[in-house]
This record gives C-alpha cells, sequence and structure tokens, in this order.
C-alpha cells in the first residue's frame, strides 16, 4: 500500500487514535521481540478465540526454529504450501548473519511476488488481518510479510441498474483491483493515474482515485484527495459513504456525484478530465465534478447515431419534467383553475370526479403514496413474486379502485404517467430526488394553486442554481450559460461538433478530436476502380 | 472583502434586463397612458433613454472604484458618519421599495390568480422565497437572473398572438393630443422611473470581471427589458386604445384573458403569463433584497446573511401591509419612486463628482 499524501489536518492523528482499535494502538511502534516464543504468544493472546487463525511452526533450512501466521479463511492454502513453506524447508542455509536473513529469504530463496520485511508489531497484526502470512524466524527482529489473500469474487456481469441496448456489457465487481484492471485495458496509457489511500479506522478499505495526468484539472485531483482524506469515520461499506462526505452541499436533495457501475461511464468520463473514485468491497464508482446534465444521459447516447440519442436525450427530460410537475398541475386545474381546460374537454377531464367523495389533491396524494409503497415492494419482493405483484397492484387493485369509486379514472392515469416518467430517467438517485420532492409540489400545487407550482419549482431551481459539485456549477451549461457547450446537454451534437472537452472542468488539454473524415456521399470508389480499368 | 467569486459583463447585463421586468409590468401601460394618452410610446422610449443615465454613472463609477461596493464607494468618498448615513438611507429605501412590491404583486394576484387567498399570505410567501434564494454567492444571483429572463420573456411572445386585434390609429398621433412638454416629461419620468430599478449593479462591483464591456453590455441589458416593457405598452394601447385602456386596472393581465393561442391547447393563458410574471416578481425582489441584505452586512462588516435577511423579513412585511387599499398603493409607490430616483441617478452622479474633487485636492 502506498499512501498518496499525508494526513494534512493537524488535528486529525488525536481524533482518528480515538477511533482506532485499542489492540493496534498498544502495539504501535513497538518493535517484534527476537524470541519466536514472544512473538508466537503475543498473537495468540489476541487471536486465541477466532476459529480461522492458524499458526504452523517449521525449521527454517531445517536448523533455524519458525513459525508462519496467518488467517485460514482469507488465504491461498496451497501457495503457502508450495511456493513458501516447502521452499523455506528445504533450502539449505549459506548466510550466517542472523539478521540478514529475512533479506536473504526474499532475495535468494522465494520466488514469491509480494514479498516485504517488517519489524513494527502493530503493522503486523494488521497485515495478518489483511489476508497476509507472516513468518517468524527465531532470533530475528525482522518478520517476513507475504502476501497470499485469496477472495471469492463474482463473475463480471452485466449491471442490473444501468442497463444499455448497445455497448460493453461488463460491470464493476466488489474487488478494486478486478475494477481497475476493466479500467486499465480501456486506457493503456502511461498518463493513467490510480492513486490508492485508506479510508475508514477500522474497516481500512481501500479507496483509488483515478484520473488522466494531462486531461484532469490538478487543482481537482488536489481537492479530491484532501476531501477523502478528511474523512474520519470508523468504517465505510459503499461508495455511498464516501458520496455523502465529499460532495459540497450535503443538505442537498439533490446528487452531486455520479456514481456508475459502467467502466465504459468512468472512462468516458476521465476523458473528459473528471476524477473517479472506486473503493474496495462496492461495484460502484464515483465521477467528480457532476453536473445536473449528466444525470438524464447515458453512455449509450455516444453509441448511437447524434439524431436518435438527442431524441431520446429531449423525451428523457419531457419524462423527468413529467415525473416532477404533472400531478400538481393537474390537482391546480382542477381545483383552482378550471377555467384553463378547454372547454370541449371539460366534460372528459370532470367527468368522472362526481362520485368522488375526495377532495383532488387528497385522492392524488392517497394515489401516489400507494404507488410508491408498491414500488417500495416490488423492489424487496423476490423477483418471481414481483411480477405477479405489479399485475396485481396496478390492474387489479387501480382497475378496483375506480369501479369502486375512490379515485377517478383521469387520476389513475395521470399517476401512472407521473411513476412511468419517473422511470425513465436513467439515474437511478436523480428521480428519486424528483419524485420526493412531487409529494412537496403536490401539497404546494393543493393549498396555492399556480402560485404554489410557481414557488415550489423556483424553490427547488433556486436551488439547483446554488449548488456547486466540486466548484462546478450544477446546471452548467445552461447557468451559467455556454453556448458552445449546449451541443452535448439536451442534444447531442454530432462527433465532429464536440472537438472540445466541456470547459466546465477546466481540463488541462481541451481538444479531444482532430478533423472530421471527408464526406463519402458524392463519391462512388467501386465506380472510379472500373472506370480506371477501363 | 475577498472573494472568489465572479460574474461577467454579459451576465449583468442579464441581471439588470431580468430586474426590470418585474412588478410594474402589469400597471405601467395604464399608468403612463393616463398621463400622455398616445405618446405613451414616445414618452417611455424617451424615459428609456434617461434611465441609461444612472446605468453609465453606475458603471462608470464601479470603473474609477473597483473594489468599492456603492456602500464602500460612500464610506470611501463621504467619510464614516455621512457615508453610512447614505447607506442606511439605500437600504431602508430598498425596503420600502421591496415592500410595495411585494403588495402590489399580492394584489394583482388576488385579482387575477387567487381570489380566496388572503394576500397576507402571498406576501410572506414571497418574501421567504427570496429569503431562502441565499445571498452568500454573487454568481449564484447572477445564475438566477440569467437563467430566468428567457423565462421572462415568454409573455412577450404570448402577447404576440393578440397582434390581431392590434389598431394602428389606436397608436396615433405618436405626439399625443396637445400635449404640454411638462406632461409629456411626466409620462417619460414615470417610465424611467418604472425602469430605473437596477441599483443592484452598484453591489455587485467588485465582482465584475470585465469593467470596460460594462457600459456596453448594461446599455444592451437595459435595452432588452426596456423593450419588454415597451413592447408590453405597444400590445395594450395598441389593443385598448386610450380611453379603454384608462378604465382597465391591469391592462397586461386584461390583455392576456382575451389572447387566444391556436390549437386550443389551452383555453385562456392569463394564468401562465401571471405565473411568468411570479417569476418576473421574484427576480426584481430578489435584487432589493440583495441590495438590502449585503449591504446590511457590510456596513456592519459581517457574511451573516441569512440571519440579516430573516430579521428583515418580519420588517418587509409590515411595509407591505401599511397601504389600506390598492390605490394607496401607488401614492405611496410614485412618492417613492421619486425620492429613490435621486439615490440611483443623483447619488452615483455625485459620487464621481465627489471622487474627481477629492483626486483634485489631494494633488495639489
Amino acid at each position: 500500500m502506498s499512501p498518496f499524501f499525508k494526513k494534512s489536518n493537524h488535528n486529525t492523528d488525536q481524533t482518528l487514535r480515538y477511533l482506532e482499535s485499542k489492540i493496534v494502538n498498544e502495539h504501535k511502534n513497538k518493535p517484534i521481540s527476537g524470541s519466536l516464543e514472544d512473538n508466537i504468544q503475543l498473537l495468540k493472546n489476541i487471536f486465541e478465540k477466532d476459529l480461522d487463525y492458524s499458526f504452523r511452526r517449521f525449521e527454517l533450512f531445517n536448523q533455524i526454529p519458525s513459525a508462519i501466521i496467518y488467517f485460514q479463511s482469507l488465504v491461498d492454502k496451497e501457495k503457502i504450501n508450495q511456493d513458501i513453506i516447502k521452499l523455506l524447508q528445504e533450502h539449505r542455509m549459506v548466510e550466517e548473519n542472523k539478521d540478514k536473513i529475512p533479506q536473504y529469504i526474499i532475495e535468494n530463496v522465494l520466488y514469491y511476488n509480494d514479498t516485504t520485511t517488517v519489524k513494527d508489531m502493530s503493522k503486523i497484526i494488521c497485515a495478518i488481518m489483511q489476508g497476509k502470512a507472516v513468518v517468524f524466524i527465531d532470533g530475528c527482529l525482522e518478520a517476513l510479510e507475504l502476501d497470499v489473500l485469496q477472495l471469492e469474487k463474482r463473475s463480471i456481469d452485466e449491471p442490473d441498474t444501468e442497463r444499455a441496448v448497445r455497448g460493453p456489457r461488463d460491470g464493476f465487481i466488489e474487488q478494486l483491483s478486478i475494477n481497475i484492471s476493466l479500467l486499465r485495458y480501456r486506457l493503456p496509457i502511461p498518463e493513467f493515474r490510480v492513486e490508492e489511500t485508506e479510508v475508514g479506522v477500522r474497516t481500512k478499505t481501500k479507496v483509488a482515485v483515478c484520473y488522466i495526468e494531462d486531461i484532469a484539472n490538478p487543482a481537482l485531483v488536489e481537492e479530491v484527495k484532501q476531501r477523502i482524506d478528511a474523512i474520519e469515520i470508523d468504517g465505510i461499506l459503499d461508495s455511498g459513504y464516501i458520496e455523502q462526505m465529499i460532495e459540497d452541499n450535503p443538505k442537498s436533495p439533490f446528487p452531486q456525484v455520479i456514481n456508475t457501475e459502467r467502466p465504459t461511464k468512468v472512462v468516458g468520463n476521465l476523458l473528459e478530465g473528471r476524477v473517479a473514485i472506486l473503493m474496495n468491497g462496492s461495484p460502484s464508482a464515483l465521477v467528480v465534478p457532476a453536473t445536473f446534465s449528466q444525470f438524464y444521459q447515458t453512455t449509450e447516447d455516444y453509441n448511437e447515431h447524434w439524431v436518435i440519442s438527442s431524441f431520446v436525450r429531449i423525451f428523457r427530460i419531457i419524462a423527468l419534467v413529467f415525473s416532477l410537475t404533472f400531478s400538481s398541475i393537474y390537482i391546480t386545474f382542477i381545483s383552482f383553475h378550471p377555467e384553463l381546460i378547454p372547454a370541449k374537454y371539460v366534460v372528459a377531464a370532470t367527468s368522472g370526479r362526481h362520485s368522488i367523495p375526495f377532495p383532488v389533491m387528497f385522492e392524488v396524494l392517497m394515489m401516489e403514496l400507494s404507488m410508491e409503497v408498491l414500488r417500495e415492494a416490488s423492489v424487496r419482493m423476490p423477483q418471481q413474486v414481483g411480477g405477479a405483484l405489479s399485475i396485481v397492484g396496478v390492474l387489479v387493485v387501480g382497475q378496483a379502485a375506480v369501479q369502486a369509486g375512490f379515485v377517478s379514472p383521469i387520476t389513475v392515469v395521470i399517476i401512472g404517467m407521473s411513476t412511468i416518467g419517473s422511470f425513465a430517467v436513467p439515474s437511478y438517485n436523480a428521480a428519486n430526488t424528483f419524485r420526493m420532492l412531487r409529494f412537496a409540489l403536490i401539497l404546494l400545487a393543493g393549498t396555492l394553486g399556480l402560485l404554489g407550482i410557481a414557488i415550489g419549482l423556483m424553490v427547488v431551481v433556486n436551488h439547483m442554481l446554488s449548488l456547486r459539485s466540486f466548484g462546478v456549477p450544477y446546471i452548467a451549461p445552461y447557468a451559467p450559460l455556454n453556448i458552445k457547450a449546449l451541443k452535448d446537454s439536451i442534444v447531442r451534437a454530432p462527433f465532429y461538433q464536440l472537438k472540445k472537452r466541456p470547459q466546465n472542468i477546466y481540463p488541462q488539454d481541451q481538444t479531444r478530436m482532430g478533423e472530421m473524415v471527408e464526406d463519402h456521399t458524392d463519391y462512388n470508389f467501386l465506380e472510379e476502380r472500373k472506370r480506371e480499368k477501363r | 472583502m475577498k472573494h472568489t467569486d465572479s460574474i461577467s459583463s454579459i451576465q449583468v447585463a442579464g441581471i439588470i434586463a431580468s430586474t426590470i421586468i418585474g412588478v410594474p409590468l402589469m400597471v405601467l401601460p395604464r399608468f403612463i397612458v393616463a398621463e400622455v394618452g398616445e405618446a405613451a410610446i414616445l414618452a417611455s422610449v424617451v424615459g428609456l433613454i434617461l434611465s441609461s443615465i444612472s446605468l453609465i454613472a453606475i458603471t462608470e463609477l464601479g470603473k474609477k472604484y473597483k473594489e468599492y461596493t456603492i456602500i464602500g464607494c460612500n464610506r470611501l468618498l463621504l467619510g464614516k458618519y455621512i457615508g453610512n448615513l447614505l447607506n442606511v438611507l439605500i437600504i431602508v429605501s430598498m425596503m420600502i421599495v421591496m415592500g410595495l412590491e411585494v403588495r402590489q404583486f399580492a394584489e394583482v394576484l388576488a385579482s387575477g390568480l387567487l381570489p380566496n387567498t388572503p394576500i397576507e399570505f402571498s406576501i410572506i410567501i414571497m418574501i421567504f422565497l427570496c429569503t431562502l434564494a441565499g445571498f452568500r454567492n454573487v454568481s449564484t444571483f447572477a445564475y438566477i437572473h440569467f437563467f430566468y429572463l428567457p423565462f421572462l420573456l415568454i409573455p412577450m411572445v404570448f402577447l404576440l398572438f393578440s397582434i390581431k386585434d392590434l389598431e394602428t390609429y389606436h397608436l396615433l398621433p405618436v405626439f399625443g393630443h396637445e400635449l404640454s412638454l411638462f406632461q409629456f416629461m411626466k409620462g417619460a419620468f414615470l417610465m424611467m422611473a418604472a425602469i430605473t430599478n437596477y441599483f443592484v449593479v452598484a453591489m455587485l462591483i467588485p465582482y465584475i470581471k470585465d469593467h470596460e464591456n460594462c457600459v456596453k453590455n448594461g446599455i444592451w441589458g437595459l435595452f432588452l427589458g426596456g423593450l419588454a416593457i415597451l413592447f408590453c405598452i405597444v400590445m395594450t394601447l395598441g389593443v385598448f386604445g386610450v380611453q379603454e385602456l384608462e378604465l382597465l386596472y391591469w391592462p397586461v393581465l386584461s390583455l392576456s384573458r382575451i389572447i387566444q393561442i391556436p390549437g386550443e391547447v389551452l383555453s385562456r393563458i392569463d394564468a401562465i403569463i401571471l405565473i411568468t410574471w411570479i417569476f418576473a416578481v421574484f427576480t426584481t425582489l430578489f435584487s432589493h433584497y440583495f441590495v438590502a441584505v449585503r449591504g446590511t452586512a457590510e456596513i456592519f462588516r459581517t457574511d451573516k446573511f441569512n440571519l440579516i435577511s430573516t430579521i428583515m423579513v418580519p420588517f418587509i412585511y409590515v411595509i407591505a401591509l401599511i397601504p389600506d387599499n390598492i390605490y394607496e398603493i401607488y401614492d405611496y409607490g410614485i412618492n417613492t419612486a421619486f425620492f429613490v430616483l435621486i439615490i440611483y441617478i443623483a447619488l452615483p452622479i455625485g459620487l464621481l463628482i465627489i471622487g474627481r474633487i477629492r483626486k483634485r485636492v489631494r494633488v495639489q
């Protein structure tokens, strides 16, 4: 592990020591003992009760008493047997000086890769916990540390939450090293940096900060590192922990960091000059800085023809706006401003309502609530039951509610539209935010009519305009308006129009494309060949 | 004050335009027409041109004292006591203007959109909206203005649909019927008072990146906002004519009620126009509030903007409730407009002159 920066906060050490494990603290900076038995006894005192703790005595070079200590559950036993103990036992001693034995072993005996020597007891304790095997040698003040970690991992398959019709199918998994390999084989350049640090005093989770050195703005990279460094917590279990602790405005319901399980999305963002944060134990990577427009864009937009993807993007935005405002606009039209409905539609809009006992707001609120319950239930349900549940919920309950005179048919239509609209948004967390704000808007619309909607929307928009994600305005490129960047916002311009990287994140290297190949429509090279032959 | 924020002169233009389009939009045509009759258009153009004096004075002041807001300028050039007295005057007048405007807003809303909602409720919710928007970040302030600007221009597009009802003889003669110059200038003054409300620019001076283009772009912003209002005056006058216009309390609202847009998507669009007008009112009030809050913060040399803005809420609310009825609002409104116009125009010019004199004195 190579910590990429020193802890900059001066009072951090104090607090961290507070959070840290006491056993590790006790042994901090304590050298290991020269006697093998003392060392074994010390570790035994700590790990005695553990099922998977194991140590094995053997004689190094058939003469020096030694022991190898590891956790069975974390290591590859085959490696320990074949590559370590066997060699250590069979080799014949040449070196006489006991202090030089560990170095000698590394240089001449073992051909095993990840081997180092350690002196500090607390480091040894931590190393054992992280799946390393430690070899103590009697009379020697250094121990050998061998990385033999082996973990079960699942296969690389397509992420469920971000499906794409066209594009690579691989997704991140929980192991950091594999995730990095997925990125590195797409970016075989020496400028691609993967810097590593540790977050969580107890979980000691490895976190990697990835960026492309000559594209990403160094100030941005520095800021990301500092914010990750400032995290003081006992443990992190998912990248969501990091996300919430590095975002600019923790009070805001809007997602200010992109999370994705698709390596292609990360690479695309890295190439634009953004910084990615990966974490051991979580399949979702974080990308900063994020602008709001990224939450309705997908990587697929760049794979398809630009006209098609622009078309799809426009519909996504409509869906987003629908999911936010549709039900509240319906409420105001029916209960406050029926004069706005064209005369021909008044009957259609209100005909189902004569038998409904509730005011529209109550009706809509009730339906929205039951829709949320249904949605939450279908997430928790096992997959086999989930389909049946949604059929029962949507068809049977909805139909029955209308027939019972509980809700008007048009309300069901409106609620259905707004719910489906929220599912058309590619980003799950942005859709959630809008779903939550929808309830606030419904309440405002039910009490203040169009004024309520206007005020509610203004509060939302003002808040979004005040947000920054790592210094980048959240609503860029709309505010501040950047005409050039609008080419990749609501629409996706063809590639030859997108020669520059997005300016709002200040990349070092701004050009990403050369000249476009010429237009081939007028030139029939097959005919030309024929004519030449003649 | 140390800061890392900055805004461009184009954003300043956006701020000016969206501040100008605001509360008076609804009522201004009637006021001007009542004063000068058919000469309303010409009078408004003159008013628009006169209004640019204030803008030029403020931006010139900005060029000269790049590090200071108007509050700082007052303190620098007039000394601590007189300067701070003027500063308090600015802030109080801003609060009064804001109170009266928010009251007007609530009255229009009560008659046009929400007849059953008490006006107190619309007043307080609007003030809270401004408070929530926050004053910490100057660039956010600029973003908000720039973002809403297109929405403010939507009503103009809708009003265009009424062009088929426009009668050219309503607009003629351009010079009005037997107007004295005094009457004409009174109309021009009304227009000037209505659109010279972009004093907030004077609070943004330290944050402007390019002072060189500020005058040019500022004038563009002024004309964009001014033309939008002028357009409303032309349309209302053209459609209703002088006689009818004087009877309508809110001519633009009445005009929006008779508009029919093709396709029958909506049967009436006055609610849509009122909504965009709510946006316009918000941006205008936000500008006034910004001057008051940040000005107070600068006087006390703090950055507790949230605290100050929260403390100001009840004061503005009380000011808004002082006038007894809608006629009194406009009486108060015109009186304060005259007073505030002195601050807007005379103060920056005075500061420029004093600055020059002090410099000369220092040189000698």
